[in-house]
Protein backbone atom coordinates (compact mmCIF):
# COMPACT_ATOMS: atom_id res chain seq x y z
CA UNK A 1 0.00 0.00 0.00
CA UNK A 2 2.80 2.48 1.14
CA UNK A 3 4.87 1.25 -1.89
CA UNK A 4 2.38 2.12 -4.11
CA UNK A 5 1.04 5.59 -2.71
CA UNK A 6 5.03 6.05 -3.10
CA UNK A 7 4.81 5.23 -6.43
CA UNK A 8 1.95 7.47 -7.34
CA UNK A 9 3.71 10.64 -5.73
CA UNK A 10 6.79 9.62 -7.77
CA UNK A 11 4.77 9.70 -11.10
CA UNK A 12 2.73 12.72 -10.25
CA UNK A 13 6.12 14.37 -9.46
CA UNK A 14 7.94 13.47 -12.93
CA UNK A 15 4.74 14.14 -14.74
CA UNK A 16 4.37 17.68 -13.48
CA UNK A 17 5.55 20.25 -15.90
CA UNK A 18 8.71 22.58 -15.00
CA UNK A 19 7.85 25.50 -12.75
CA UNK A 20 8.55 28.74 -15.53
CA UNK A 21 10.68 31.12 -13.48
CA UNK A 22 11.35 34.65 -14.85
CA UNK A 23 14.91 35.25 -17.18
CA UNK A 24 17.06 37.78 -16.14
CA UNK A 25 16.33 40.04 -18.55
CA UNK A 26 12.48 39.96 -18.13
CA UNK A 27 13.22 41.02 -14.41
CA UNK A 28 15.92 44.03 -15.92
CA UNK A 29 12.64 45.04 -18.25
CA UNK A 30 10.46 44.96 -14.95
CA UNK A 31 12.83 47.00 -12.48
CA UNK A 32 13.68 49.41 -15.30
CA UNK A 33 9.21 49.53 -16.13
CA UNK A 34 9.12 50.28 -12.27
CA UNK A 35 11.77 52.77 -12.38
CA UNK A 36 10.36 54.62 -15.58
CA UNK A 37 6.65 54.53 -13.31
CA UNK A 38 8.52 55.82 -10.16
CA UNK A 39 10.57 58.53 -12.15
CA UNK A 40 7.19 59.67 -14.12
CA UNK A 41 4.76 59.23 -10.76
CA UNK A 42 8.38 61.62 -9.03
CA UNK A 43 7.95 64.29 -12.16
CA UNK A 44 4.04 64.45 -11.86
CA UNK A 45 4.20 64.69 -7.49
CA UNK A 46 7.01 67.92 -8.69
CA UNK A 47 4.79 69.61 -11.03
CA UNK A 48 1.53 69.44 -8.90
CA UNK A 49 3.76 70.81 -5.56
CA UNK A 50 4.50 73.58 -8.03
CA UNK A 51 1.14 73.95 -9.33
CA UNK A 52 -0.05 74.15 -5.61
CA UNK A 53 2.91 76.46 -4.49
CA UNK A 54 1.77 78.95 -7.82
CA UNK A 55 -1.75 78.64 -6.66
CA UNK A 56 -1.27 79.68 -3.00
CA UNK A 57 1.16 82.24 -3.93
CA UNK A 58 -0.89 84.26 -6.38
CA UNK A 59 -3.51 83.66 -9.10
CA UNK A 60 -2.25 81.12 -11.77
CA UNK A 61 -2.35 81.94 -16.16
CA UNK A 62 -2.68 79.19 -18.47
CA UNK A 63 -1.84 80.53 -21.90
CA UNK A 64 -2.38 78.10 -24.40
CA UNK A 65 -1.17 78.59 -28.05
CA UNK A 66 -1.66 75.25 -30.63
CA UNK A 67 -0.27 72.27 -28.51
CA UNK A 68 2.04 75.02 -26.74
CA UNK A 69 1.07 74.84 -23.13
CA UNK A 70 2.31 77.55 -20.22
CA UNK A 71 1.31 77.72 -16.39
CA UNK A 72 2.54 80.39 -14.96
CA UNK A 73 1.84 82.96 -12.07
CA UNK A 74 0.28 86.15 -12.56
CA UNK A 75 2.59 88.87 -13.76
CA UNK A 76 3.32 91.47 -16.51
CA UNK A 77 5.70 88.64 -18.32
CA UNK A 78 4.74 88.78 -21.92
CA UNK A 79 3.74 85.42 -22.03
CA UNK A 80 1.30 85.37 -24.21
CA UNK A 81 3.46 87.47 -27.27
CA UNK A 82 6.10 84.87 -26.85
CA UNK A 83 4.39 81.91 -27.23
CA UNK A 84 2.36 83.28 -30.21
CA UNK A 85 5.77 83.94 -31.62
CA UNK A 86 7.17 80.79 -30.46
CA UNK A 87 4.56 78.16 -31.55
CA UNK A 88 4.91 78.20 -35.25
CA UNK A 89 8.88 77.77 -35.25
CA UNK A 90 7.89 75.10 -33.09
CA UNK A 91 5.49 73.60 -34.96
CA UNK A 92 7.68 74.43 -38.38
CA UNK A 93 10.98 72.40 -37.01
CA UNK A 94 9.14 69.91 -34.86
CA UNK A 95 6.17 69.33 -37.60
CA UNK A 96 2.82 66.84 -36.50
CA UNK A 97 5.15 65.20 -33.77
CA UNK A 98 5.03 69.16 -32.11
CA UNK A 99 1.02 68.24 -30.91
CA UNK A 100 3.04 66.03 -28.34
CA UNK A 101 4.48 69.08 -26.41
CA UNK A 102 0.65 69.40 -25.13
CA UNK A 103 1.23 66.58 -22.88
CA UNK A 104 4.35 68.66 -21.40
CA UNK A 105 3.08 72.03 -20.12
CA UNK A 106 5.98 74.35 -19.40
CA UNK A 107 5.35 75.79 -15.89
CA UNK A 108 7.16 79.13 -15.26
CA UNK A 109 7.24 81.67 -12.07
CA UNK A 110 7.84 84.89 -12.88
CA UNK A 111 9.70 86.46 -10.03
CA UNK A 112 10.90 90.04 -9.26
CA UNK A 113 14.10 90.87 -11.20
CA UNK A 114 14.99 93.37 -8.34
CA UNK A 115 14.48 91.54 -5.25
CA UNK A 116 17.11 90.42 -3.67
CA UNK A 117 14.75 87.76 -1.43
CA UNK A 118 15.63 84.30 -1.42
CA UNK A 119 12.95 82.68 -3.84
CA UNK A 120 11.28 79.24 -3.22
CA UNK A 121 12.23 76.42 -5.36
CA UNK A 122 9.31 75.57 -8.31
CA UNK A 123 10.06 72.10 -8.91
CA UNK A 124 10.43 71.69 -12.68
CA UNK A 125 9.61 74.91 -12.90
CA UNK A 126 11.64 78.03 -14.30
CA UNK A 127 12.32 80.89 -12.75
CA UNK A 128 12.12 83.89 -15.17
CA UNK A 129 12.16 87.57 -13.71
CA UNK A 130 9.07 89.25 -15.30
CA UNK A 131 10.86 92.16 -17.16
CA UNK A 132 12.22 89.60 -19.66
CA UNK A 133 11.95 90.55 -23.25
CA UNK A 134 9.54 88.75 -25.56
CA UNK A 135 12.55 88.15 -27.64
CA UNK A 136 14.26 86.33 -25.21
CA UNK A 137 11.05 84.98 -23.83
CA UNK A 138 10.40 83.52 -27.24
CA UNK A 139 13.80 81.79 -27.29
CA UNK A 140 13.68 80.13 -23.22
CA UNK A 141 10.25 78.89 -24.90
CA UNK A 142 11.60 77.28 -27.50
CA UNK A 143 14.60 75.66 -25.99
CA UNK A 144 12.30 74.24 -23.38
CA UNK A 145 10.23 72.03 -25.96
CA UNK A 146 10.06 68.76 -24.52
CA UNK A 147 8.64 65.78 -26.97
CA UNK A 148 9.60 62.77 -24.63
CA UNK A 149 13.15 60.74 -24.49
CA UNK A 150 15.04 60.33 -27.59
CA UNK A 151 16.31 56.97 -28.12
CA UNK A 152 19.67 56.23 -27.03
CA UNK A 153 21.49 55.40 -29.92
CA UNK A 154 20.80 58.90 -31.21
CA UNK A 155 21.75 60.39 -28.34
CA UNK A 156 24.88 58.85 -28.04
CA UNK A 157 25.33 59.54 -31.23
CA UNK A 158 25.09 63.49 -30.65
CA UNK A 159 25.90 63.83 -27.54
CA UNK A 160 23.28 66.38 -26.68
CA UNK A 161 19.90 66.67 -26.18
CA UNK A 162 17.92 67.35 -29.38
CA UNK A 163 16.19 71.04 -29.07
CA UNK A 164 15.43 72.35 -32.46
CA UNK A 165 16.20 76.11 -32.14
CA UNK A 166 15.59 78.88 -34.92
CA UNK A 167 18.91 79.86 -35.51
CA UNK A 168 20.70 77.59 -38.55
CA UNK A 169 22.57 80.56 -39.80
CA UNK A 170 24.54 81.23 -36.64
CA UNK A 171 25.04 77.15 -36.10
CA UNK A 172 26.20 76.98 -39.35
CA UNK A 173 28.71 79.24 -39.47
CA UNK A 174 29.97 77.85 -36.12
CA UNK A 175 30.53 74.80 -38.04
CA UNK A 176 32.07 76.20 -40.94
CA UNK A 177 34.59 77.84 -38.30
CA UNK A 178 35.24 74.08 -37.15
CA UNK A 179 35.47 72.46 -41.08
CA UNK A 180 38.56 74.86 -41.44
CA UNK A 181 40.37 75.19 -38.15
CA UNK A 182 39.54 71.57 -36.71
CA UNK A 183 43.40 69.76 -36.50
CA UNK A 184 42.04 66.39 -38.19
CA UNK A 185 42.49 65.68 -41.70
CA UNK A 186 39.47 63.95 -41.74
CA UNK A 187 37.77 67.76 -41.44
CA UNK A 188 40.14 69.07 -44.12
CA UNK A 189 39.29 66.84 -46.70
CA UNK A 190 35.91 67.16 -46.02
CA UNK A 191 35.83 70.99 -46.01
CA UNK A 192 37.64 70.57 -50.09
CA UNK A 193 35.02 68.10 -51.22
CA UNK A 194 35.42 64.61 -49.92
CA UNK A 195 31.77 62.85 -48.71
CA UNK A 196 33.72 59.52 -47.64
CA UNK A 197 35.80 61.99 -45.16
CA UNK A 198 32.88 63.96 -43.89
CA UNK A 199 31.46 60.67 -43.36
CA UNK A 200 34.50 59.91 -40.87
CA UNK A 201 34.42 62.97 -39.34
CA UNK A 202 31.03 63.38 -38.76
CA UNK A 203 30.92 59.72 -36.79
CA UNK A 204 28.54 58.33 -39.30
CA UNK A 205 30.89 55.20 -39.78
CA UNK A 206 31.78 52.90 -37.25
CA UNK A 207 35.26 52.01 -38.63
CA UNK A 208 37.32 49.98 -36.24
CA UNK A 209 40.24 52.64 -37.63
CA UNK A 210 38.19 55.43 -37.25
CA UNK A 211 40.99 57.37 -35.27
CA UNK A 212 43.60 56.71 -37.75
CA UNK A 213 40.71 58.39 -40.59
CA UNK A 214 40.30 60.78 -37.94
CA UNK A 215 43.66 62.12 -37.33
CA UNK A 216 47.40 62.13 -39.13
CA UNK A 217 50.35 60.86 -36.97
CA UNK A 218 50.57 64.73 -36.10
CA UNK A 219 47.58 65.43 -35.28
CA UNK A 220 47.40 62.32 -32.70
CA UNK A 221 50.25 63.09 -31.00
CA UNK A 222 49.29 66.27 -30.67
CA UNK A 223 45.91 65.04 -29.71
CA UNK A 224 47.17 62.34 -27.10
CA UNK A 225 49.84 64.74 -25.64
CA UNK A 226 47.32 67.52 -24.78
CA UNK A 227 44.84 64.76 -23.54
CA UNK A 228 47.62 63.47 -21.08
CA UNK A 229 49.22 66.89 -19.80
CA UNK A 230 50.40 65.20 -16.20
CA UNK A 231 50.10 61.10 -16.66
CA UNK A 232 50.99 59.17 -13.85
CA UNK A 233 52.68 56.00 -13.68
CA UNK A 234 52.68 53.45 -16.92
CA UNK A 235 50.70 56.29 -18.55
CA UNK A 236 53.61 58.41 -18.26
CA UNK A 237 55.83 56.02 -19.92
CA UNK A 238 53.55 56.09 -23.37
CA UNK A 239 52.95 59.14 -23.07
CA UNK A 240 56.73 59.91 -23.49
CA UNK A 241 57.11 57.37 -25.85
CA UNK A 242 54.22 59.06 -27.81
CA UNK A 243 55.70 62.27 -27.65
CA UNK A 244 58.75 61.09 -28.93
CA UNK A 245 56.97 59.82 -32.48
CA UNK A 246 55.61 56.27 -31.78
CA UNK A 247 52.39 56.19 -33.21
CA UNK A 248 51.36 52.90 -31.81
CA UNK A 249 51.68 54.67 -28.20
CA UNK A 250 49.67 57.83 -29.76
CA UNK A 251 46.82 55.37 -30.71
CA UNK A 252 46.86 53.33 -27.58
CA UNK A 253 46.51 56.41 -25.00
CA UNK A 254 43.99 57.63 -27.89
CA UNK A 255 41.86 54.38 -27.65
CA UNK A 256 42.15 54.12 -23.43
CA UNK A 257 40.25 57.03 -23.34
CA UNK A 258 36.77 58.41 -25.03
CA UNK A 259 36.87 59.07 -28.69
CA UNK A 260 38.08 62.68 -29.03
CA UNK A 261 35.46 63.24 -32.30
CA UNK A 262 37.03 65.86 -34.75
CA UNK A 263 33.70 67.60 -35.21
CA UNK A 264 31.44 68.67 -32.03
CA UNK A 265 27.89 68.76 -31.38
CA UNK A 266 26.96 71.37 -33.58
CA UNK A 267 28.04 69.79 -36.57
CA UNK A 268 26.23 66.71 -36.14
CA UNK A 269 23.10 68.74 -34.87
CA UNK A 270 23.21 70.55 -37.86
CA UNK A 271 23.38 67.19 -39.81
CA UNK A 272 20.10 66.23 -38.38
CA UNK A 273 18.07 69.56 -38.84
CA UNK A 274 19.11 69.28 -42.58
CA UNK A 275 17.65 66.03 -42.78
CA UNK A 276 14.14 67.25 -40.93
CA UNK A 277 14.54 70.13 -43.53
CA UNK A 278 15.01 67.77 -46.68
CA UNK A 279 12.42 65.13 -44.84
CA UNK A 280 9.30 67.14 -44.69
CA UNK A 281 6.55 67.55 -42.21
CA UNK A 282 6.68 63.97 -40.97
CA UNK A 283 10.54 63.88 -41.10
CA UNK A 284 10.87 64.71 -37.31
CA UNK A 285 8.23 61.32 -36.44
CA UNK A 286 10.42 59.20 -38.83
CA UNK A 287 13.41 60.47 -36.23
CA UNK A 288 12.13 59.18 -33.49
CA UNK A 289 11.36 56.07 -34.67
CA UNK A 290 14.24 53.90 -33.53
CA UNK A 291 14.43 51.93 -36.76
CA UNK A 292 16.75 51.60 -38.59
CA UNK A 293 19.59 51.63 -35.28
CA UNK A 294 22.36 52.32 -37.67
CA UNK A 295 22.68 56.41 -37.46
CA UNK A 296 23.55 57.35 -40.95
CA UNK A 297 21.00 54.95 -42.37
CA UNK A 298 18.08 56.73 -40.01
CA UNK A 299 19.11 60.09 -40.87
CA UNK A 300 18.85 58.54 -44.89
CA UNK A 301 15.53 57.54 -44.27
CA UNK A 302 14.61 60.98 -42.30
CA UNK A 303 15.35 62.59 -44.77
CA UNK A 304 14.16 60.46 -47.84
CA UNK A 305 17.39 60.66 -49.75
CA UNK A 306 20.75 58.66 -50.10
CA UNK A 307 23.48 59.23 -46.97
CA UNK A 308 26.22 60.20 -48.99
CA UNK A 309 23.07 63.16 -50.95
CA UNK A 310 22.41 64.17 -47.33
CA UNK A 311 26.17 65.04 -46.53
CA UNK A 312 27.06 66.28 -49.72
CA UNK A 313 24.31 68.82 -49.35
CA UNK A 314 25.22 69.17 -45.13
CA UNK A 315 28.48 70.40 -47.02
CA UNK A 316 27.24 72.46 -48.94
CA UNK A 317 25.10 74.36 -46.78
CA UNK A 318 28.19 74.75 -44.47
CA UNK A 319 30.51 76.06 -47.15
CA UNK A 320 27.37 78.89 -47.86
CA UNK A 321 27.23 79.21 -44.27
CA UNK A 322 30.91 81.15 -44.37
CA UNK A 323 30.64 83.73 -41.48
CA UNK A 324 31.17 87.10 -42.01
CA UNK A 325 35.13 87.67 -40.71
CA UNK A 326 34.67 91.81 -40.30
CA UNK A 327 34.41 93.27 -36.60
CA UNK A 328 33.63 96.56 -37.72
CA UNK A 329 30.19 96.91 -38.06
CA UNK A 330 29.12 98.21 -41.37
CA UNK A 331 28.38 101.60 -40.62
CA UNK A 332 31.39 101.49 -38.44
CA UNK A 333 33.64 103.50 -40.72
CA UNK A 334 31.40 106.45 -41.17
CA UNK A 335 30.94 106.25 -37.27
CA UNK A 336 34.50 106.28 -36.48
CA UNK A 337 34.98 108.97 -39.21
CA UNK A 338 32.29 111.26 -37.57
CA UNK A 339 33.71 111.00 -34.06
CA UNK A 340 37.21 112.25 -36.08
CA UNK A 341 35.39 115.07 -37.14
CA UNK A 342 33.80 115.87 -33.56
CA UNK A 343 37.15 115.50 -32.41
CA UNK A 344 38.69 117.64 -34.65
CA UNK A 345 36.19 120.39 -34.08
CA UNK A 346 36.55 120.72 -30.42
CA UNK A 347 40.30 121.35 -30.95
CA UNK A 348 39.82 123.74 -33.58
CA UNK A 349 36.65 125.05 -31.77
CA UNK A 350 38.68 126.40 -28.77
CA UNK A 351 38.76 130.22 -28.78
CA UNK A 352 41.70 130.72 -26.75
CA UNK A 353 45.42 130.32 -27.04
CA UNK A 354 47.21 127.95 -24.42
CA UNK A 355 49.30 130.41 -22.87
CA UNK A 356 50.02 129.08 -19.19
CA UNK B 1 51.66 127.63 -45.78
CA UNK B 2 50.35 124.32 -45.27
CA UNK B 3 53.77 122.93 -46.94
CA UNK B 4 55.49 125.01 -44.09
CA UNK B 5 53.30 123.81 -41.00
CA UNK B 6 54.34 120.13 -42.80
CA UNK B 7 57.63 120.27 -43.13
CA UNK B 8 57.85 121.60 -39.12
CA UNK B 9 55.70 119.15 -38.30
CA UNK B 10 58.13 116.66 -40.43
CA UNK B 11 60.82 117.73 -38.34
CA UNK B 12 59.54 117.67 -35.10
CA UNK B 13 57.92 113.97 -35.47
CA UNK B 14 59.86 111.98 -37.69
CA UNK B 15 61.31 110.10 -35.21
CA UNK B 16 57.98 108.50 -33.76
CA UNK B 17 56.68 108.46 -38.05
CA UNK B 18 59.70 106.00 -38.44
CA UNK B 19 59.82 103.81 -35.93
CA UNK B 20 55.87 103.75 -36.65
CA UNK B 21 56.52 103.01 -40.34
CA UNK B 22 59.22 100.22 -39.22
CA UNK B 23 57.00 98.74 -37.05
CA UNK B 24 53.79 99.02 -39.12
CA UNK B 25 55.77 97.28 -41.82
CA UNK B 26 56.98 95.05 -39.97
CA UNK B 27 54.15 93.77 -37.41
CA UNK B 28 52.30 91.43 -40.48
CA UNK B 29 55.18 90.13 -41.57
CA UNK B 30 55.74 88.76 -38.32
CA UNK B 31 52.97 87.97 -37.38
CA UNK B 32 53.02 84.84 -40.51
CA UNK B 33 55.94 83.85 -40.10
CA UNK B 34 55.37 80.32 -38.37
CA UNK B 35 52.89 80.37 -41.31
CA UNK B 36 55.65 80.64 -44.07
CA UNK B 37 58.25 78.49 -42.41
CA UNK B 38 58.91 75.31 -44.35
CA UNK B 39 59.03 72.47 -41.55
CA UNK B 40 57.86 69.32 -41.31
CA UNK B 41 54.74 70.18 -39.66
CA UNK B 42 53.27 73.67 -40.35
CA UNK B 43 50.84 75.46 -38.78
CA UNK B 44 47.04 74.08 -38.62
CA UNK B 45 44.12 76.80 -39.34
CA UNK B 46 43.69 76.54 -35.83
CA UNK B 47 46.86 77.48 -34.61
CA UNK B 48 48.11 79.86 -37.27
CA UNK B 49 44.54 81.93 -36.12
CA UNK B 50 45.53 81.81 -32.40
CA UNK B 51 48.58 83.42 -33.61
CA UNK B 52 47.38 86.22 -35.71
CA UNK B 53 44.59 87.00 -32.94
CA UNK B 54 47.71 87.18 -30.47
CA UNK B 55 50.01 89.45 -32.60
CA UNK B 56 46.48 91.60 -34.01
CA UNK B 57 46.34 93.11 -30.24
CA UNK B 58 49.24 95.35 -31.32
CA UNK B 59 47.86 96.89 -34.22
CA UNK B 60 45.70 98.71 -31.35
CA UNK B 61 48.36 99.46 -29.89
CA UNK B 62 50.73 100.53 -32.30
CA UNK B 63 47.55 103.02 -33.66
CA UNK B 64 47.39 104.45 -30.00
CA UNK B 65 50.78 105.11 -29.54
CA UNK B 66 51.47 106.78 -33.06
CA UNK B 67 48.46 108.87 -32.42
CA UNK B 68 49.46 110.20 -29.01
CA UNK B 69 52.66 110.57 -29.90
CA UNK B 70 52.09 112.76 -33.14
CA UNK B 71 49.23 114.84 -31.58
CA UNK B 72 52.01 115.73 -28.75
CA UNK B 73 54.43 116.45 -30.98
CA UNK B 74 51.84 118.60 -33.12
CA UNK B 75 51.39 120.89 -30.25
CA UNK B 76 54.71 120.43 -28.10
CA UNK B 77 56.65 123.56 -30.07
CA UNK B 78 53.77 125.71 -30.12
CA UNK B 79 53.19 125.40 -26.30
CA UNK B 80 56.61 126.15 -25.53
CA UNK B 81 56.91 129.00 -27.40
CA UNK B 82 53.94 130.06 -26.00
CA UNK B 83 52.16 130.08 -29.59
CA UNK B 84 54.07 133.28 -30.22
CA UNK B 85 55.00 132.06 -33.99
CA UNK B 86 51.86 131.18 -34.33
CA UNK B 87 50.10 134.59 -33.12
CA UNK B 88 52.67 136.65 -36.02
CA UNK B 89 50.45 134.65 -38.43
CA UNK B 90 48.02 136.40 -40.15
CA UNK B 91 45.50 133.40 -39.86
CA UNK B 92 42.82 132.93 -37.79
CA UNK B 93 43.24 130.05 -34.83
CA UNK B 94 40.84 127.83 -35.92
CA UNK B 95 42.49 127.83 -39.49
CA UNK B 96 46.08 127.63 -38.15
CA UNK B 97 44.91 124.73 -36.01
CA UNK B 98 43.55 123.09 -39.07
CA UNK B 99 46.58 123.24 -41.11
CA UNK B 100 48.18 121.55 -37.84
CA UNK B 101 45.40 118.80 -37.73
CA UNK B 102 46.19 118.41 -41.30
CA UNK B 103 49.99 118.34 -41.18
CA UNK B 104 49.54 115.55 -38.09
CA UNK B 105 47.34 113.15 -40.81
CA UNK B 106 49.29 113.82 -43.77
CA UNK B 107 52.84 112.43 -41.32
CA UNK B 108 50.29 109.70 -40.32
CA UNK B 109 50.08 108.24 -43.78
CA UNK B 110 54.01 106.49 -43.93
CA UNK B 111 52.71 104.27 -40.96
CA UNK B 112 49.05 103.48 -42.46
CA UNK B 113 50.66 102.49 -45.96
CA UNK B 114 53.12 100.79 -44.53
CA UNK B 115 50.71 98.44 -42.58
CA UNK B 116 49.12 97.92 -46.03
CA UNK B 117 52.61 96.78 -47.98
CA UNK B 118 53.66 95.01 -45.08
CA UNK B 119 49.87 93.04 -45.00
CA UNK B 120 49.76 92.69 -48.46
CA UNK B 121 53.93 91.11 -48.30
CA UNK B 122 53.03 88.54 -45.51
CA UNK B 123 49.61 87.80 -46.72
CA UNK B 124 51.61 86.87 -50.24
CA UNK B 125 53.99 84.82 -48.34
CA UNK B 126 52.34 82.73 -46.15
CA UNK B 127 50.74 79.61 -46.56
CA UNK B 128 47.17 80.31 -45.87
CA UNK B 129 45.29 76.82 -45.02
CA UNK B 130 42.40 76.05 -47.29
CA UNK B 131 39.48 77.62 -45.78
CA UNK B 132 41.10 81.14 -44.83
CA UNK B 133 41.43 84.06 -46.60
CA UNK B 134 44.12 87.33 -45.76
CA UNK B 135 42.09 91.05 -45.31
CA UNK B 136 45.06 93.05 -45.87
CA UNK B 137 43.63 96.00 -47.27
CA UNK B 138 40.47 95.44 -44.70
CA UNK B 139 43.05 95.57 -41.55
CA UNK B 140 44.88 98.37 -42.87
CA UNK B 141 41.60 100.64 -43.82
CA UNK B 142 41.26 99.53 -39.74
CA UNK B 143 44.45 100.92 -38.68
CA UNK B 144 44.20 104.03 -40.58
CA UNK B 145 40.49 104.74 -38.84
CA UNK B 146 41.98 104.16 -35.44
CA UNK B 147 44.87 106.09 -35.98
CA UNK B 148 42.93 108.73 -36.99
CA UNK B 149 40.12 108.46 -34.85
CA UNK B 150 43.08 108.46 -31.57
CA UNK B 151 44.99 111.22 -33.46
CA UNK B 152 42.00 113.12 -33.24
CA UNK B 153 41.05 112.53 -29.44
CA UNK B 154 44.34 113.54 -28.87
CA UNK B 155 44.66 116.50 -30.67
CA UNK B 156 41.83 118.14 -29.17
CA UNK B 157 43.21 117.32 -25.81
CA UNK B 158 46.64 118.96 -26.46
CA UNK B 159 44.70 121.80 -28.12
CA UNK B 160 42.60 122.52 -25.26
CA UNK B 161 43.60 124.70 -22.23
CA UNK B 162 44.72 123.99 -18.90
CA UNK B 163 41.77 124.26 -17.46
CA UNK B 164 40.26 121.93 -20.01
CA UNK B 165 42.94 119.23 -19.04
CA UNK B 166 41.86 120.00 -15.19
CA UNK B 167 38.07 119.74 -15.86
CA UNK B 168 38.21 116.45 -17.68
CA UNK B 169 40.62 115.21 -15.19
CA UNK B 170 38.24 116.16 -12.26
CA UNK B 171 35.29 114.78 -14.03
CA UNK B 172 36.98 111.53 -14.29
CA UNK B 173 38.23 111.71 -10.45
CA UNK B 174 34.44 112.62 -9.91
CA UNK B 175 33.53 109.17 -11.41
CA UNK B 176 35.81 107.11 -9.72
CA UNK B 177 34.48 108.80 -6.27
CA UNK B 178 31.11 108.25 -6.96
CA UNK B 179 31.64 104.25 -7.84
CA UNK B 180 33.69 103.79 -5.11
CA UNK B 181 31.05 105.82 -2.28
CA UNK B 182 28.27 103.52 -4.38
CA UNK B 183 29.92 100.29 -3.64
CA UNK B 184 31.00 101.22 0.09
CA UNK B 185 27.24 102.25 0.75
CA UNK B 186 26.29 99.07 -1.19
CA UNK B 187 23.97 100.87 -4.17
CA UNK B 188 23.42 99.07 -7.42
CA UNK B 189 25.30 101.82 -9.30
CA UNK B 190 28.38 100.89 -12.11
CA UNK B 191 29.12 104.59 -13.61
CA UNK B 192 33.12 102.99 -14.75
CA UNK B 193 31.47 100.06 -16.12
CA UNK B 194 28.58 102.04 -17.91
CA UNK B 195 31.13 104.67 -19.38
CA UNK B 196 33.56 102.08 -20.52
CA UNK B 197 30.52 100.65 -22.32
CA UNK B 198 29.72 103.22 -23.96
CA UNK B 199 33.22 104.25 -24.93
CA UNK B 200 34.70 100.88 -26.41
CA UNK B 201 31.06 99.50 -27.67
CA UNK B 202 29.74 100.79 -30.94
CA UNK B 203 29.23 103.37 -32.08
CA UNK B 204 31.03 104.75 -29.05
CA UNK B 205 34.12 106.86 -29.94
CA UNK B 206 37.04 104.02 -29.12
CA UNK B 207 35.13 100.95 -30.50
CA UNK B 208 37.59 100.70 -33.40
CA UNK B 209 40.47 99.77 -31.68
CA UNK B 210 38.82 97.25 -29.67
CA UNK B 211 37.59 92.97 -31.02
CA UNK B 212 39.87 91.14 -33.43
CA UNK B 213 42.50 92.76 -35.57
CA UNK B 214 42.89 89.34 -38.11
CA UNK B 215 45.14 89.65 -41.12
CA UNK B 216 44.10 86.39 -42.11
CA UNK B 217 40.50 84.78 -40.69
CA UNK B 218 37.78 82.45 -42.26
Amino acid sequence: MYSRGCRILIATLLAAPPLVGQTVGELRARADSLARDWRQANALADLQDTLRHLARRSGRDTIRVGALTILANTSPLPLQEAAAQAWPVIERLYGPAAQAIAEHPIVILAVDPDTAVDRPPVGPGLQVPWNLSVRDLTRLLQSRVDLGPVDPGLREWLRGSLLLRDDTARRRSMVYVQLVTAPSVAVRRCFLGAVAACRDALSLSEAPDILTRWYDPAERRALATRMYLSPAGAGQTRVLSCKSGNDSACLDLLESSPPARPLDYEARFTLVELALHVGGRDAFLRLLDANPRDVADRLAAVAGVGVDSLVARWLGEIRAARPVPADVPPLGTWVALGWMGVFAAFGLGSSRWRVS
Amino acid sequence: MFRVILYSQWKWSRFIIGLGTVAGFGLPILSVQSATRTGDHPLQAGELLQTIQSWGALYPVLAAALAVLVAIATWAPDHRGRHVHALTLPLPRWRYALLRFGAGLALLAPPVLAVLIGAGLATALAAIPAGLQGYPVALAARFALAVGVGYAVFFAISAGTTRTASAILLVIGALIVIQVVARVAAVDLDVVTRLQILLVNWPGPLAIFTGRWMLIDV
